[in-house]
């Protein structure tokens, strides 16, 4: 006997308990307040989207402006570019204290003259020759 | 009588255009005033607790409320909503159980209570209740969802996630045992039955 037949039968004894299941388990209604309940639970989950939402704009700007400021305050360096500037500084300090003797000698008080010439001169130099790599001026010392 | 499937899918076709529409609260009010009473009836039936059901099935709701935007379609809308809440109810069962290994004080009346149907309960007009509430869970459940949906084996079905069939087979043996069990406590009168449900 299937649901359907069972609910079709005629047996007695089957129709009365269905007819008792079915005043037994009477379907329970919502309780008194369940939706006033609700809707205050939805309004705090509004007001807490809300929240989350302003301080997740919140954390971004400030994460925003951090990466601002220090974007501004430091210098971006290629390791080898960084290691030439100190090398050249200290090489150029260790020249200057083993020629500047040699120059006063050869040029007097004139000395520190030129070895401002002289580092204005490399200082050229170099300058010039990172120009010619960057925009492809032609090298003319390529020719030779 | 309930609408089947077929027709609650028809009827929920207004909740699915809104929802296309981008009308998120008019579809969730409308999913509300169609589904907070099944919603409610199903974690009844899952948790036995009508507290634990009333928080389950908020609970529930506020998080179809919150998905509602990301709802796709892949499923009807009722078979989602019921998927929901069968997940939210399943969690609060885990979580009764691990409180529940906590205590021994709280297993042994939880044994006792639901161990409680062998006895004949004080009151005649809660005997039959207290036979369902004995079955089997998967019987039970069946059982006192077919009634609390007005003898809809679809709904029941949808809201279990069962083939039909097996709610069909579930019905019929927890009917069965119900009557061995009347027959045994020689409970078998008829006029008992209608008498006792009173």
């Amino acid at each position: 006997m299937n649901t359907d037949e069972w609910m079709a039968t005629d047996d007695p004894r089957a129709r009365a308990l269905e007819a008792a299941l079915a005043r037994a388990l009477r379907p329970p209604g919502l309780p008194p307040g369940f939706h006033a309940r609700l809707q205050a639970r939805l309004a705090r989950e509004r007001a807490g989207e809300g929240e989350r939402a302003a301080s997740r704009a919140h954390a971004q700007r400030q994460q925003r402006e951090c990466l601002a400021e220090l974007d501004a305050n430091y210098l971006r360096l290629r390791r080898r570019t960084l290691g030439t500037l100190i090398g050249g500084a200290f090489a150029a300090g260790a020249a200057v204290a083993v020629a500047l003797p040699w120059l006063q000698a050869s040029f007097g008080p004139n000395a520190i003259y030129v070895l401002a010439s002289v580092g204005a001169l490399v200082g050229l130099g170099i300058g010039t020759a990172s120009w010619v790599g960057r925009v492809r001026i032609p090298n003319p010392l390529e020719r030779l | 009588m309930q609408p089947a499937p077929a027709d609650a899918a028809a009827q929920d076709r207004d909740i699915v255009a809104l929802l296309q529409s981008g009308a998120l609260e008019p579809a969730f009010q409308l999913t509300l005033a169609r589904y907070q009473d099944k919603v409610y009836r199903l974690c009844c039936t899952l948790l036995r607790d009508p507290t634990a059901a009333e928080d389950a099935a908020q609970e529930s709701l506020v998080r179809i409320w919150k998905a509602m935007a990301s709802y796709d379609q892949r499923a009807s809308i009722s078979t989602w909503i019921y998927s929901i809440t069968r997940n939210r109810c399943l969690t609060a069962i885990a979580r009764r159980r691990e409180l529940a290994s906590l205590s021994d004080a709280a297993v042994e009346a939880e044994a006792q209570a639901v161990g409680g149907t062998d006895t004949e309960p004080a009151d005649p007009s809660g005997s039959l209740r207290a036979l369902v509430d004995g079955l089997p869970e998967r019987y039970r459940r069946t059982l006192t969802l077919f009634y609390y949906e007005d003898r809809s084996v679809r709904e029941v079905a949808s809201m279990l996630a069962m083939p039909e069939g097996s709610v069909k087979t579930s019905l019929f043996r927890a009917r069965a045992a119900l009557a061995e069990q009347l027959r045994r406590r020689g409970l078998d009168d008829p006029r008992h039955w209608l008498e006792s449900s009173r």
